[in-house]
């Protein structure tokens, strides 16, 4: 904010001058070269700042002020810098044509910059500012529909973790996700979320009392402001020098460096978050507690309304009606503002409605009410400078992040610094660090947990509760003071029977949490000779995290208090020659070679109180009613090493053919010792075709790619041996088990292979281009601890086993269609469809449980033989012949009325894969003004909702109380007109007409329906992102010494779900990263994010 | 050529690093514990899965129609597909009880610190808690896997077929009860959470009376198949195995969490109110005037005892709930007593085999065990004896009526065994709920991922048994 006032002074102070040249681009022979980029060049600094494009006939109009110098580009041409004239204002400019038609240099493994033509894999490259301009905090899910082969699901939580998948799930049970580089130095993205909240679920026995708070994955602490670009490199053969851990692809992030001539730049923005009412519960308004209109008092007791509770509310001796507060659920009786009913706030003694009957009527706030304005701040400064010898680096960012429910806050403090320096003409030394902290208060909870208050609002609650009643109760006493009273009749005792005053439960059962980390290396580099390069690097990244988690005196839960202090570290010590010599006129021989020492240490504890709080409030280890050391233990010390020696080769071949050959050898830890040493090659070549095609000039490049690669990796930390397995102690006597999964000293490497083939082509000066790959990896003898049948006395054993198969296509298109002086538009299509298959598991079994606790709904994820990776199974209807029902068939009724549902749980009821994922990013300039716009795709996969499989059965939603066929209300008695049909066929073939009654639950949800009715198509088409920016009219700027320029915008993300086939949910919403998708529960609304953001350039 | 010296010797010195496989040890898990942290730990995992009333653990209160449910109705309806609940009960007993107890034999065998006399009698206790937890398996399941389980080498271990395991168990308890001598000691006092509380000596005779109680229990349930056998070992049984309460194998809960009774975390701690006395049971009580349904059981709000009923909603106020005897924290359970060896006895005489004593006198003797263990008085229970309903001599029908009625009221709070009994004798007549998902289950049908991970030999296993049903009768429920 500060910087909007400086603006504000800044610009009223500033004034114009102006110099307008005209001119026209020409090739060597004379003809027009059409939109040319014409910039203007600072002559100190060297930088250029944006310019005006020719138009069609090669004619541009400048106003180049007091500048000395302009540049003038275009595709196919050489650069040519030209001295604005001393006097006259029109000009001809000649360019010369490039020996080759783009020289397009990537940042490749290792941080290799190689020119795109000689790239024999597929890597996709994006600036930093097409990933920061939408200012989200984490960059993760910046990249969303921006790249080919990338899926990215994120969590709408504050904070919450984002998967990325880089063509496909490989691993059986292992880690799927993307490795993340910065500079080339591996960064941990461990989500330390743990492993119960993870499934979103917390066991009843033995678990940890806490839990289901996602966390977020260690990549957010990624300054997207310090990116300079990412590249992906997605497939083996360009990831294979990374070694073991680059098999799921490689996000590639290269920061920001000092340049020459001093530049800042800041940026100011604020952002304010929503929830979209498309991603939330509709509720039905028309009845209120209770499973069932009948049942909770009797008539011949005197009971008005046998729906409600017919006590001695106040021991005055008299009955009354009182709300079934027990009853998470909204079946009961229908709203009549004529009946007087005892309400759940009529038992505080505090509130205005105490000892009050009160009209039965809806609440007039619904759990919408519960939902904030989420408001964020972020404020950034990047300093660069530098001279001949020298360059550096200082950024500095703080974002803050309050989010959409109450009490919850990220903080995040970022600096970054970095410098080079040329210590003599061969030698140069560089060193750069990378000081992060993270602060997250009430961080979401997630899952099937108490610490998740959509557990109540989308699966059990009661309608005739007013959430700003619930609000006030909160805000009076600070105790939890819930609609969902035990029995608030029963001797003046006031205690929650399964839900807490949901603003208690943000307030007093919170979470804190902080992340420090550094990520910082240091390197020498030596140029020996003009074409030998040598490199030595150390590198750490390392952080500290503490997770505190509470329960407070009065909640549901036992009261708790439990603290996880994590540690990792891990150092990377490389030392890398490159070799680069044109051996001839025709041939270019370029070589690595190079060693890389991994050392990783990665330690945790996690206590909790034992049995309550001794002292209500004070939360620490000290306040555990019940000693600590008899419960388990659950300390983590696990050190890994891996050293990898490699080497690489590349042939070019007059510039046009390029064959590409690297190897690498590693030698883990983790593997047996006769066995951990193992080998992968790769090759991959490149064939410049346009080269060739020298009379069709409408053709600007062809390129034929293709590679072969393999990549081994080893196994996890302690799988080898065997160790026992410590629960908690029984008083005096230590106890001692079998662990469940059981070791094997005989693992080998798991490898995965893969093919690919890439043609990349751009026509009409690149005005149009597109790039389509198709892959085909194979992941075999994976390690995994193989799910075996219990009688072993095991869940699991570690083997050598399975395959999974991921074929693909990918398509990537550019295109520019106008682009004039005044207006451009650019649009980028990216495209993937990435095909799955288990070819096989271990040994006869035909299915690998994913989720390895079990999953609310009777639901599971799977690796099925055949199948695509996560298969969801469970219950499904059956057909009239009583066999599983399949897509077309009739489904069966009983004589009850109801579906006869499957027995079994091992049906495939769905599958979490897309059938293809996009994304369409949209540029439009015009003057002074850019409007960009992503609109994001997932076209298919399914999703298991355990909020409508449980929500439906509770009448929350409002499709449990609509009309029936007859066009009465279908929560009317039969007899009364009401009651349903449930659709399908008699064992007789014939259409069902049993009517049953819907005034209790059970027509609607999981009690007589199989999970399968609750598994849903997972598409959606979403208007992810748009930008507009103006750049303030240079003319104005360059008065306003220093500035250079500024940028004014306006930012939106997740602002319309164009269409979406889940209702009251978003279909990308998950409870965590991993390989746990397709499994919503208490799902988080979407946020919807409006901002502004100010960038000054100095 | 000197930098290139330097180069290579770089590489080289890089390359040659110490031994890594090091960094692979696990230090904060032991890799080496005594054999009693493993039996101890065996003999409180099959106690809490008989003890809780999840009902993701145990459903057996709800089966009986002890306890019925106020909200959640799958369980009293027979759904016990969607909690998966016979995988649990089946991972429990596999994986948590039996390795253990494997595990524990090895490591006694293996022990050279221990005499001869010690390592049989240990042994022989570890494989007696072995036969207990087979036999629940098998009265569970029926064929179930036995000669080929708890082999991590044999990954689909094939399913013995029940009454071969069967016969093979009693052989076993035999030879066990044989081992068992007062010239070595068994577990110390601190690892026998069954008898830990006696002397050594006299710890060791107990036991030799919990292997008979069992031995007892295995031939009173094939009394229907194998006559021959049941009475050779009920005959047996019967000179060497409880002759009072105070024989009784008792796990004695802590006052203290981690080690308290699963009853009062799942209904009390957990503040929740899934559970209250199902009409069955507190009809059959108010009936007869038992001295227990006060023991049992607390009225609901307005002091009267009115049981719920079972597979519909009952409103927690409304009905009888479980007594505050059962519900404090260090409530011992029973995992075997005197009350059920006289039941025994007395159906022994019933069913001809030579059991000291008549029928009646065994008959009387249980219930007045019982009513004195839920501390009700002699007198209360002569009382109660004397009512023609309840008296040996006039109570209706047949001794299985008479047996079953009153060891059905007498195994409440102990479920698993209340089914089981239920399951041998038939009586009392148990309603199906309205809304049941199956007919009344006499068994557990396998594991649903015993049908994805050993396919075959499940498959196989389910024709054998007559079909992988809930209702398919286990081989020696014959009546």
């Amino acid at each position: 904010m500060t910087l909007l006032a400086m603006l504000l002074v800044l610009s009223v102070v500033a004034h114009a001058q102006s110099r307008v040249i005209t001119g026209q681009v020409k090739d060597e022979k004379g003809n027009t070269i059409p939109y040319a980029s014409i910039g203007i060049k600072n002559t100190v600094t060297g930088t250029i700042s944006s310019g005006v494009s020719a138009d069609a006939n090669g004619n541009f109009k400048i106003d180049v002020g007091s500048s000395k110098l302009i540049v003038v580009s275009s595709t196919g041409f050489k650069e040519k810098d030209i001295a604005v004239p001393t006097s006259g204002s029109t000009i001809t400019i000649q360019l010369g044509t490039t020996s080759q038609v783009i020289e397009e240099v990537v940042v490749t493994a290792l941080g290799i910059r190689k020119n795109r033509n000689q790239l024999g894999y597929a890597a996709q490259q994006i600036s930093g500012d097409d990933l920061s301009q939408s200012r989200g905090s984490n960059f993760a899910s910046g990249l969303s529909g921006k790249i080919s082969g990338v899926e990215i699901r994120q969590g709408n939580g504050m904070g919450a973790s984002t998967n990325v998948v880089i063509r496909g799930n490989k691993s059986l049970l292992g880690n799927n996700q993307a490795l993340f580089v910065i500079d080339g130095v591996p960064v941990d993205n461990a989500n330390t979320t743990n492993a119960a909240s993870a499934t979103g679920r917390v066991n009843d026995v033995n678990a940890r009392p806490v839990g289901g708070y996602d966390y977020g994955n260690a990549a957010a602490d990624i300054n997207p402001d310090d990116i300079e670009s990412v590249t992906v490199l997605k497939g083996a053969a360009a990831s294979a020098l990374y070694g073991s851990r680059a098999a799921n692809g490689v996000v590639m992030i290269t920061s920001k460096k000092g340049k020459k001539g001093l530049g800042i730049t800041a940026n100011s923005g604020v952002t304010f978050g929503s929830i979209d009412k498309t991603t939330f519960p509709k509720y039905q308004t028309g009845y209120g507690a209770g499973y069932s209109q009948l049942g909770y008092s009797k008539s011949i007791d005197g009971s008005p309304n046998v729906g409600f509770w017919w006590k001695d509310a106040f021991g005055t001796g008299s009955k009354s009606s009182v709300v079934p507060t027990t009853e998470d659920a909204s079946y009961g009786l229908p709203f009549d503002p004529n009946i007087m009913v005892y309400q759940w706030n009529a038992f505080d003694p505090t509130s205005p409605y105490y000892k009050q009957a009160r009209p039965w009527i809806a609440g007039a706030n619904n759990p919408f009410a519960f939902y904030e304005t989420g408001v964020s701040t972020n404020n950034n400064i990047i300093l660069t400078g530098g001279d001949d010898k020298a360059g550096f680096k200082l950024g500095y960012t703080r974002s803050e992040e309050k989010g959409v429910l109450p009490n919850s806050k990220l903080l995040k403090n970022n600096i970054n610094f970095g410098a080079n320096y040329q210590v003599t003409e061969k030698l140069t030394a560089a060193a750069s660090v990378n000081l992060t902290k993270i602060e997250g208060k009430g961080r979401y909870g997630s899952g099937y947990n108490k610490a998740n208050v959509n557990q109540s609002f989308r699966q059990w609650y009661e309608m005739n509760v007013d959430m700003l009643e619930l609000k006030d109760a909160y805000n009076r006493t600070k105790q939890n003071t819930t609609w969902n009273w035990a029995d608030p009749t029963n001797n003046g005792v006031l205690k929650p029977i399964y839900f807490d005053n949901p603003y208690f439960t943000r307030n007093q059962n919170f979470e804190t949490d902080n992340r420090f980390r550094y990520l910082t290396n240091a390197s020498l580099n030596y140029k020996a000779t003009d074409w030998l390069n040598i490199m030595g690097r150390v590198s750490l990244d390392s952080y500290d995290e503490e997770h505190e988690e509470r329960i407070a005196v009065g909640s549901v839960g036992i009261p708790a208090y439990t603290q996880y202090n994590h540690t990792y570290r891990e150092l990377n010590y490389d030392l890398l020659a490159t070799f680069d010599k044109n051996l001839n006129d025709k041939f270019n021989l370029k070589a690595l070679l190079g060693i890389n020492m991994r050392r990783t240490i990665n330690n945790s504890t996690f206590a909790t109180t034992n049995g309550g709080l001794v002292v209500p409030g004070f939360y620490a280890l000290s306040n555990s009613v019940n000693p600590l050391n008899v419960l388990p233990t659950d300390e983590v010390a696990e050190k890994i090493a891996v050293d990898g020696y490699f080497a690489g080769i590349t042939l070019g071949y007059k510039g046009f053919l390029t064959l590409d050959a690297t190897g690498r050898v590693d030698r883990a830890s983790t593997l047996p010792v006769n066995n951990n040493t193992y080998f992968y090659p790769s090759v991959s070549g490149s064939f410049l075709f346009s080269k060739f095609l020298v009379n069709t000039p409408w053709v600007s490049l062809g390129k034929l790619r293709l590679n072969y690669a393999e990549v081994g990796n080893n196994a996890p930390w302690g799988s080898l041996s065997d160790v026992y397995f410590k629960p908690a102690a029984f008083g005096s006597a230590t106890l001692f088990s079998i662990p469940d999964t059981k070791n094997n000293p005989t693992l080998k490497p798991e490898q995965t292979k893969s093919k690919e083939i890439g043609l990349e082509m751009s026509f009409f000066r690149n005005r149009l281009g597109f790039d389509v790959t198709y892959y085909d990896t194979k992941s075999i003898d994976q390690i995994l601890p193989v799910a075996v049948s219990t009688a072993t006395g095991y869940n699991s054993k570690y083997v050598n086993a399975g395959t999974i198969r991921n074929r693909g296509l990918e398509v990537s298109v550019t295109g520019s269609p106008i682009r004039t002086n005044d207006f451009s538009w650019n649009i980028n299509i990216n495209w993937t469809r990435n095909r799955n298959k288990v070819l096989s598991l271990f040994e006869q079994s035909t299915n690998l449980q994913i989720n390895q606790l079990p999953l609310q709904g009777g639901v599971s994820i799977n690796a099925t033989l055949g199948e695509a990776y996560g298969s969801i199974q469970g219950k499904t209807w059956t057909n009239v012949q009583g066999q599983p029902w399949k897509p077309g068939e009739q489904k069966l009724i009983g004589a009850n009325g109801y579906y006869v549902i499957t027995g079994t749980t091992n049906n495939v009821i769905g599958n979490i894969n897309p059938d293809w994922t996009g994304g369409i990013y949209n540029t439009f300039k015009y003057k002074d003004f850019s409007l960009g716009f992503l609109v994001d795709v997932r076209q298919g996969g399914n999703l298991f909702s355990l909020d409508l499989y449980y929500g439906m059965d509770t009448g929350l939603y409002p499709e449990t109380a609509g009309l029936n066929d007859k066009g009465n209300p279908s929560r009317n008695t039969i007899a009364n007109g009401g009651g349903l049909i449930v659709p399908g066929y008699t064992a007789d073939g014939k259409l069902n007409t049993t009517r049953v009654e819907n005034i209790s639950s059970g027509y609607y949800g999981y009690e007589r329906n199989p999970a399968s009715t609750y598994v849903y198509d997972a598409s959606y088409i979403k208007l992810r992102e748009l930008n507009l920016t103006y750049s303030l009219s240079k003319n104005l700027v360059r008065k306003i010494n220093p500035i250079k320029g500024i940028d004014v915008s306006l930012l939106a993300r997740n602002l319309w779900i164009i269409h979406k086939n889940l209702p009251y949910s978003d279909p990308e919403e998950n409870i965590t990263s991993g390989n746990i998708q397709g499994y919503q529960s208490g799902a988080y609304p979407t946020t919807r994010t409006l901002g502004f953001n100010i960038k000054l350039n100095f | 050529m000197k930098k290139y010296i330097i180069i290579v010797s770089l590489f080289s010195v890089a390359a040659c690093t110490k031994d890594i496989s090091r960094f692979n040890e696990q230090t904060k898990s032991p890799g080496i514990v005594p054999a009693s942290t493993l039996f101890s730990n065996a003999v409180k995992g099959v106690t809490d899965g008989l003890t809780s009333t999840n009902v993701g653990i145990n459903v057996f209160r709800l089966v009986v129609q002890h306890w019925a449910t106020t909200t959640y109705q799958d369980e009293p309806n027979y759904d016990f597909s969607t909690r998966n609940i016979p995988q649990g009960w089946w991972a429990r007993m596999y994986r948590d009880v039996l390795v253990d107890l494997k595990e524990a034999k090895r490591i006694i065998a293996a022990d050279i610190t221990l005499t001869d006399a010690t390592k049989k009698n240990q042994t022989a206790i570890a494989d007696i808690m072995q036969v207990y937890v087979y036999s629940i398996l098998l009265n569970t399941f029926g064929n179930i896997p036995y000669t080929e389980a708890l082999d991590f080498n044999i990954l689909n271990p094939k399913y013995d077929d029940a009454k071969t395991v069967s016969d093979d168990l009693f052989t076993r308890i035999n030879a066990d009860i044989a081992a068992l001598s007062i010239t070595g000691v068994g577990f110390d006092a601190k690892s026998d959470l069954v008898y830990g509380s006696l002397s050594d000596v006299a710890r060791i005779n107990a036991w030799i009376k919990f292997g008979n109680a069992l031995k007892m229990r295995m031939g009173m349930v094939i009394a229907d198949v194998d006559a021959a056998k049941a009475k050779t070992a009920v005959e047996e049984a019967d000179k060497n195995t409880f002759i009072s309460a105070s024989d009784n194998a008792l796990f004695k809960y802590l006052a203290i969490t981690p080690g308290t009774n699963p009853i009062w975390v799942d209904l009390i701690q957990s503040n929740r109110q899934d559970f209250v006395a199902a009409a069955t049971l507190i009809n059959k009580l108010n009936s007869l005037g038992d001295p227990r349904l006060s023991l049992f059981f607390k009225p609901n709000d307005v002091g009267a005892y009115v049981g719920g009923i079972s597979g519909t909603n009952n409103t927690f106020s409304g009905f009888a709930k479980v007594s505050d005897n059962v519900t404090v924290t260090n409530y011992p359970a029973l995992l075997l007593d005197y009350v059920e060896t006289e039941f025994y006895r007395a159906e022994a005489i019933e069913r001809g085999f030579a059991v000291t004593g008549t029928a009646e006198g065994h008959y009387n003797n249980a219930i007045r065990a019982s009513i004195v263990y839920w501390g009700g008085t002699l007198l209360q229970s002569d009382t109660y004896l004397a009512k023609p309903e309840v008296a040996y001599t006039t109570a209706a029908g047949s001794y299985k009526q008479k047996i079953g009625t009153q060891k059905w009221i007498a195994f409440n709070n102990r479920g698993y065994e209340a089914w089981l009994e239920y399951r041998r004798l038939d009586f009392p007549a148990l309603v199906v709920p309205a809304t049941a998902k199956s007919g009344f289950p006499n068994r557990f049908t396998y594991p649903a991922n015993e049908q994805t991970l050993n396919k075959v030999n499940y498959t196989d296993a389910a024709a054998k048994v007559g079909g992988d049903k809930v209702e398919t009768k286990l081989f020696w429920d014959k009546n």
